[in-house]
């Protein structure tokens, strides 16, 4: 019953969704008709837009239900479109006790250019101390960082894999290495790779 | 002798002579242990050193390298010749370069013509029917890109073709768009006589514009008295601007138009403030902001 509900929300979303694009798609033709160049623009702003959020809900449907034994929190399910300095912006949370993991992608993140420069230089990617190195995920190259609580002793980890100019964030609390490659391997990149191109 | 044997080292620290003298045999055992392990650690340094010398000398190579790859690409793009191995290319009348393929003699170039806005809505239309939303995403740019170039080709058609004496160059003239939207679009237009130049740039609609003239129009610049004063606010058509001087690049004014666009001039070799004024007061700025659509 409850995931109808889920299924029937995300069917109605991205049918009001849809509409808004076919709504602007017809104000902008009017607009261009009329010579009116920017009341266009805006109108091509807001397809732009529709695309952005229905790209992010697409993407939250091929996301995992569950990492390990942590169970998505569908309620916190956010996208959010934003034709400003950053792109679509999707977040997903998993667990609810101190060992969590969530998803952040961000499209046009302005730290995919840093980090692909890092990927590049593979004595820069692998620190001496462990903290930082450069994995594979599913063919995507990603750097994979450590972090260790002084208080509890416990390891969290941040995944940060480029793909084009969107930034996929995997992180992962109170875990290990091992567990959280074998998580990221349950992600579907080349299907996010190539919806958000 | 026997007092030389058992007393085969001498430490002299300092120039007055004074000695350390190690003379039971257990301590000579100790001390050439000492020295051996000195001389290890020694090594290792130097070894370390050489290491990172060495490694310092191959980045500087790989640096070199890539710094010449890109000059020479970027020569190549920009049709200049120069270097010792081009020294053959720059013949008349030799087709060939000096690595034996041909050179080109000449082509049509790229066609700019602006995106269709009508197919590129209709492409996005369509694509976005088949769920094919990178497709759909794209063609939407590139519409974008079609109506802010035509935007960029507006404005330049109601800029004044003289000002302050100064002729437009026309190919100059230029409109820049990314068609992404948020980056916006920047036209320029430049006029020149002699020595004398005042290049003009717009730019709209880009995201970070709204914070900009935030801050020009609301005295961001904090004015200051004694000192050298190189800027001040003022006025252009009763719109808030502000104008600076560099003895260097002569005087710049920026006026922002409505919310997410600005208008700015660069005056090269102008005499005074008032003239920079003058030529600004030749443009249409209430024209310019209804035509870039701004309030």
């Amino acid at each position: 019953m409850k995931k109808l509900i889920i299924l029937i929300t995300l069917v109605s979303t991205f049918t009001v969704q849809a509409q808004e694009f076919d709504k602007n798609l017809a104000s902008a033709r009017s607009a261009y008709a009329a010579g009116n160049l920017e009341d266009t623009r805006f109108s091509i702003q807001q397809m732009l837009n529709d695309i952005d959020i229905i790209v992010g809900k697409e993407i939250m449907k091929l996301l995992p239900a569950k990492m390990d034994a942590m169970t998505a929190n569908t309620k916190e399910d956010n996208v959010t479109a934003n034709t400003g300095i950053a792109g679509v912006m999707i977040h997903r949370t998993y667990g609810t006790g101190e060992k969590n993991a969530l998803i952040d992608i961000m499209g046009n993140s302005p730290l995919v250019g840093s980090l692909n420069a890092i990927l590049s230089l593979p004595l820069v990617g692998n620190s001496g101390d462990g903290t930082q190195k450069t994995v594979k995920v599913q063919g995507y190259k990603g750097i994979l960082q450590k972090s260790v609580d002084t208080e509890t002793n416990k390891a969290n980890f941040t995944l940060q894999i480029p793909l084009s100019t969107t930034l996929l964030t995997f992180t992962v609390n109170d875990s290990s290495e091992a567990d959280v490659l074998r998580m990221a391997n349950t992600i579907p990149v080349p299907q996010i790779a190539k919806l958000v191109q | 002798m026997q007092g030389t044997r058992k007393r085969p080292f001498l430490f002299c620290t300092n120039p007055a002579g004074f000695f350390f003298v190690i003379s039971s045999s257990k301590q000579l055992i100790s001390m050439k242990y000492k020295i051996l392990m000195a001389g290890v650690a020694f090594l290792a340094i130097t070894f370390t050193m050489n290491a990172q010398g060495i490694m310092g000398k191959l980045k500087q190579k790989a640096e070199n390298a890539a710094e010449n790859a890109l000059e020479k690409k970027a020569k190549e793009k920009a049709g200049v010749s120069g270097g010792s191995n081009q020294s053959g290319s720059g013949s008349s009348g030799n087709s060939n370069s000096g690595s034996g393929n041909p050179a080109n003699k000449g082509g049509g170039g790229l066609v700019t013509t602006p995106p269709d806005v009508k197919a590129n809505l209709a492409d996005a239309e369509t694509a976005f029917k088949s769920n094919s939303y990178a497709d759909a995403r794209y063609a939407a740019q590139q519409a974008m890109l079609g109506v802010e170039m035509e935007i960029g080709n507006k404005v330049l058609k109601s800029l004044p073709e003289t000002v302050s004496g100064l002729p437009y160059q026309k190919e100059s003239d230029q409109v820049t768009s990314t068609g992404w939207g948020w980056a916006g679009l920047t036209i320029q237009r430049e006029y020149l006589k002699e020595d004398k130049q005042l290049r003009t740039m717009i730019a709209n609609n880009s995201a970070w514009m709204s914070a900009i003239n935030m801050y020009l129009a609301n005295g961001g610049y904090s004015q200051t008295t004694g000192g050298e004063q190189n800027w001040k606010q003022t006025k252009v058509k009763g719109h808030r601007a502000v104008i600076e001087y560099n003895e260097s690049s002569g005087y710049k004014l920026s006026v922002p138009l409505g919310q997410t666009s600005l208008i700015v001039w660069e005056a090269v070799n102008f005499a005074s403030e008032q003239e920079v004024m003058s030529a600004a007061n030749a443009f249409d700025i209430d024209g310019l902001i209804k035509t870039l659509g701004e309030k």
